[in-house]
């Protein structure tokens, strides 16, 4: 079932019928020019740019995807909007207040808090091995929701069952869970506070594709019934064109294309974008890449990140940085996608 | 996936399933019974002294014979329990207590929490730590309370490693980042989170330990710090017999000493049955 | 890159060419202290030279089980209960362990998960692979001297490692997983073997990187023909470069069938869910149509006879009492299936697989 979404210059999307609460003007997460330097220990002031200059909204009900390969910034740009790290500079607004000026250690017992969750990647490595699956439902009701005894207990049960997880499990230690039942309890735990958005971080890399497909139909229909807005961060790309509507792909710490989903997949501007979209098995001949992508630190100021590796690179790639330039619903940032855009006018 | 079993239940099969577990927990029951109820077990008075029944080789009536004083040694080496255990477990107890948090919280936050506590952990290390406990001890008194003191400080180090250790590899792990998002803040993730998880290796840690603070405290005794006679301690009472070892009165050093074997062998074994205990991952 | 498909042997069922490695009937069980888990039951499996074979299943399949109970590396608490494996004649299973030693890394040889964790950490990468040049080697009687490191540089070489000369040097923690991968690939290809067992090879990396390992894997294959069994968890990965796919499911192999067959027309329900619930470039989320049910528990003792019938919506009593075996008729040899209601050869089967499969065939 397709939904025909438009959209804003900006890439924010119009209110849809259908839409939980009124589409206001101002959307739910707002990124401005946000980064992320590590310094790195060699001390001669080198900084390893995991995110940099990214900036991108997320409207009320949205969702939105975040491709890229390993060390493209999507993990840390995840934690950076969940409020795990703090930012290097930029801004993060949420609903309107400005969260990222906050420091993350002071974060965790604001209201705020309960308002941006998320969901992560090993379901393994994401519940403490000493709780159970109860323990690690109810606390963050517990913390945030100061919720106690019956109300708690009556919540967790309930939490269980919206996503699937049978009663008789809640009993359980991680261990003794399959894949795909630790991957609900972390889902039922993320969902528990009743959260605006949910950042979800490769939540079914670690499953078998039975359960995969199990779970990404859960993650619909919960966000369809609660109105929630996802950030999805995945490199698997067909999961992703199937669970959002606009999708953004990240290369060495910055965003090279975004706009709706179908059409990057279909269309994609960004000659990254190709290549990686020609990656995926079954999508008929594949664009090899040379070599492997530059380090992340320090990266040249004045030139395309991808020069070098671009199978369409040109002299002037490597001498110009690239801008992210819209057309229509979306963006890309080539110099080539520039040069067409400007002389079709 | 199989259910989980009780503690209970898991206590139990840790203990049958290795016998070596086994014989170590009643060997650790005995040394308990022993601490304890000593006063109503042993057959004489430990103190009582009987010069005509001195260096009497081991009897019916003396099991263990008799000392230079003509004391019972099995009285004394079994009151001696009682003092050896307890300076063991309370210095054990001061070291876990300290060194514990302050090793997790330099695992977890680093920086400078990390240098301070490393550097404190080093500088003790640096000493030979018995050496070091004699230093304690000959500076403060010598009293028993000093030689908890002193055994606590040396085995410090080994409760800052640990938890360090457990703290440092579970810090960037997505269950405590989840626990940031839950609401919990950085001293709640440090008392709920890491420490049960730390527990585990912390208690083959206390357990070896325990055999380790035995030995010192007796050691310390041995020389002449620390406990003084006539209280019966293993250590004194090794010294006390060493003299008349060449003269052929080899009872009155020997069972003390095997004493002090026993007690620090059953320590050592009782280490892995106490993680096996307490790591839910092994219930099942 | 050619495809599967335009590779003329794929789908020859010529006797002149008979199978280099070849599984019947292999039963394999693991002694727990909770039971006896069954991991593998009755499995057929043929490999001819120069073939790629994929062997596809989810976790608890028995997929890697298998691969490791043909090389002799199987844990300790496995125990063989029935069936054979030969490889070019020797019986694998009954090998002594000089015969296993000789055989691994010379004649069979394997490629792991996780190459960081596969290779020595603490050894330079031109040290290992000229570890396994000198004990073939020696055992071959040949001149070892300088060949030793010209032999290392080689073997990069061939993996397309820029700068093997200075990449001789290297641990494995300076190269990133892509390079580790084309390293271990190097190690197990040195002695140039007639059978590579590929574990997930590239589980873990990125999808460009993934795509370039497979086509350095498979263009080495073609062009020394040698045979491959690719395992992995990703069907669609299997479909792009495996002549035939074995399909596996709770330690049993349910269908065997050169590519396109499988994928135009599945036959046994597992294969076809298993199609349907994997994302493909095309088709909704509501069109995935995921396996019903769990992988039963391979330590009871009372599991059914096709040990998916719990799953299936076509069971009946037969299929839990009478295990289904894969088809031996010779005419079918190209397409074979484990099963009591498989859907026709001419079929087209169902319609949540068609959505996928144009992509994925």
């Amino acid at each position: 079932m397709t939904r025909v979404a438009t959209f804003s210059a900006d890439g924010h999307r119009d209110a849809l019928p259908g839409d939980g609460a009124p589409a206001s003007a101002e959307p739910l997460l707002r990124v401005e020019r946000l980064r992320k330097f590590f310094p790195i220990a060699s001390g001669r002031g080198s900084q390893l740019h995991a995110v940099d200059d990214v900036s991108l909204t997320v409207g009320r009900g949205e969702s939105l995807g975040l491709v890229g390969e390993s060390g493209c910034g999507k993990s840390t740009l995840a934690r950076l909007l969940a409020r795990l790290h703090d930012p290097t500079d930029g801004r993060i607004v949420f609903d309107g207040s400005d969260i990222g000026s906050i420091p993350a250690s002071r974060f965790a017992r604001r209201s705020d808090r309960a308002r941006i969750q998320m969901v992560f990647q090993d379901p393994t490595d994401s519940l403490n091995p000493r709780f159970t699956a109860a323990d690690a439902i109810a606390e963050p009701l517990k913390l945030l929701d100061r919720l106690q005894g019956e109300a708690l207990r009556v919540r967790v049960a309930e939490l269980a069952a919206q996503v699937g997880l049978p009663a008789e499990l809640l009993p359980r230690y991680p261990h003794q869970l399959s894949g795909g039942q630790k991957a609900r309890v972390g889902i039922a735990r993320a969902l528990s506070v009743r959260p605006d958005l949910l950042i979800l971080d490769e939540p079914t890399a670690a499953l078998d594709v039975s359960v995969q497909a199990v779970v990404l139909q859960l993650l619909e229909r919960l966000r369809r019934e609660l109105g929630l807005s996802l950030i999805f961060v995945s490199h698997d790309l067909n999961v992703v064109r199937l669970l959002t509507e606009r999708v953004a792909v990240m290369y060495l710490g910055e965003i090279v294309e975004i706009g709706p989903s179908e059409q990057v997949f279909r269309q994609p501007l960004h000659p990254y974008t190709r290549a990686l979209i020609s990656s995926i098995p079954g999508q008929g001949p594949r664009i090899r890449l040379q070599g492997e992508a530059r380090s992340p630190i320090d990266p040249p100021a004045g030139a395309c990140r991808f020069h070098g590796r671009c199978p369409e690179g040109q002299d002037r790639c490597g001498r110009e940085k690239p801008r992210l330039v819209s057309l229509e619903v979306r963006a890309a940032a080539c110099l080539l996608v520039a040069k067409q855009v400007s002389s079709e006018g | 996936m199989s259910a989980p079993r009780s503690f209970w239940s898991h206590a139990r099969h840790v203990l049958t399933e290795n016998p070596v577990t086994l014989f170590a927990a009643l060997l650790f029951a005995a040394l308990v019974v022993l601490a304890i109820a000593g006063p109503w077990i042993a057959p004489f008075d430990p103190l009582a002294s009987n010069s005509s029944a001195a260096l009497q080789p081991p009897s019916a009536r003396h099991w263990f014979g008799t000392d230079a004083l003509g004391r019972d040694m099995l009285s004394r080496v079994i009151i001696a329990t009682r003092l050896d255990l307890g300076i063991a477990l309370a210095a054990v107890a001061a070291s876990f207590v300290i060194g514990l948090p302050l090793g997790l919280a330099a695992g977890y936050f680093g920086g400078w929490w990390d240098r301070i506590v490393t550097r404190l952990s080093d500088t003790i290390m640096a000493f030979p730590l018995f050496v070091l406990a004699m230093g304690i001890v000959a500076a403060l008194g010598n009293t028993v309370g000093n030689i908890v003191l002193a055994t606590a400080v040396i085995n410090l180090p080994f409760y800052i490693r640990v938890a360090r250790a457990e703290a440092n590899v579970r810090r960037s792990a997505g269950w405590i980042e989840a626990a940031k998002l839950s609401g919990n803040r950085d001293l709640r993730i440090l008392a709920v989170h890491l420490l049960p998880n730390a527990l585990p290796a912390a208690a083959v840690q206390v357990s070896l330990n325990m055999g380790w603070a035995i030995l010192n405290a007796a050691g310390l005794s041995f020389i002449g710090l620390g406990v003084r006679p006539p209280e019966p301690e293993w250590g004194i009472l090794v010294a006390e017999g060493a003299q008349y070892i060449v003269s052929g009165e080899w009872w009155v050093s020997l069972f003390p000493g095997a004493a002090l074997m026993l007690a620090v062998f059953t320590f050592n074994l009782l280490g892995d049955a106490l993680r096996d205990l307490l790591d839910p991952r092994r219930r099942s | 890159m050619s495809s599967a498909r335009n590779n003329p042997l794929a789908g020859t069922a010529a006797a002149a060419n008979p199978p280099l490695l070849e599984v019947r009937d292999l039963n394999l069980e693991f002694r727990t202290r909770d039971g006896c888990v069954r991991a593998l039951e009755g499995v057929n499996l043929h490999l001819k030279k120069g073939e790629i074979v994929g062997l596809v299943g989810e976790s608890g399949s028995g997929k890697s089980v298998l691969s490791y109970a043909l090389l002799g590396i199987s844990d300790r608490a496995a125990r063989i209960t029935g069936g054979a494996a030969s490889f070019g004649g020797i019986d694998l299973l009954g090998a002594d362990a000089r015969t296993l030693a000789e055989l691994r890394g010379r004649e069979i040889s394997m490629v792991f998960q996780s190459p960081r964790t596969a290779l020595n950490p603490i050894r330079r990468v031109g040290d290992q692979i000229e570890d396994v040049l000198r004990r073939h080697a020696i055992a071959r009687g040949a001149d070892l001297s300088r060949g030793l490191r010209e032999g290392a540089i080689q073997a990069l070489r061939e993996v397309a490692i820029p700068d093997p000369e200075r990449r001789l040097q290297a641990y494995p923690f300076e190269l990133s997983g892509g390079m580790c991968q084309r390293v271990m690939i190097a190690l197990a290809l040195a002695c140039r073997p007639s059978l590579l067992i590929a574990d997930e090879p590239t589980t873990g990396l990125d999808v460009t990187t993934q795509a370039a390992v497979m086509d350095l894997i498979t263009g080495l294959a073609r062009e020394r023909q040698m045979a491959t069994l690719f395992i992995t968890h990703d069907l669609a990965l299997a479909a792009d470069y495996c002549d035939r796919i074995v399909v596996m499911h709770a330690g049993q192999a349910v269908e065997d069938a050169v590519t396109s067959s499988l994928f135009r027309a599945p036959r046994h329900p597992y294969t076809r869910r298993l199609i349907s619930s994997t994302p493909g470039p095309s088709g909704s989320l509501a069109s995935l149509a995921p396996v019903p049910g769990n992988l039963p528990d391979l330590r009871r003792d009372d599991l059914p006879a096709c040990r998916f019938a719990e799953r299936c919506e076509s069971a009946d009593q037969r299929c839990r009492r009478v295990r289904p075996l894969l088809g031996e008729r010779e005419v079918a040899l190209a397409h074979r299936v484990a099963c009591w209601y498989p859907a026709d050869l001419g079929a087209d089967t169902t319609s949540d697989a068609a959505s996928n499969q144009g992509a994925l065939g």
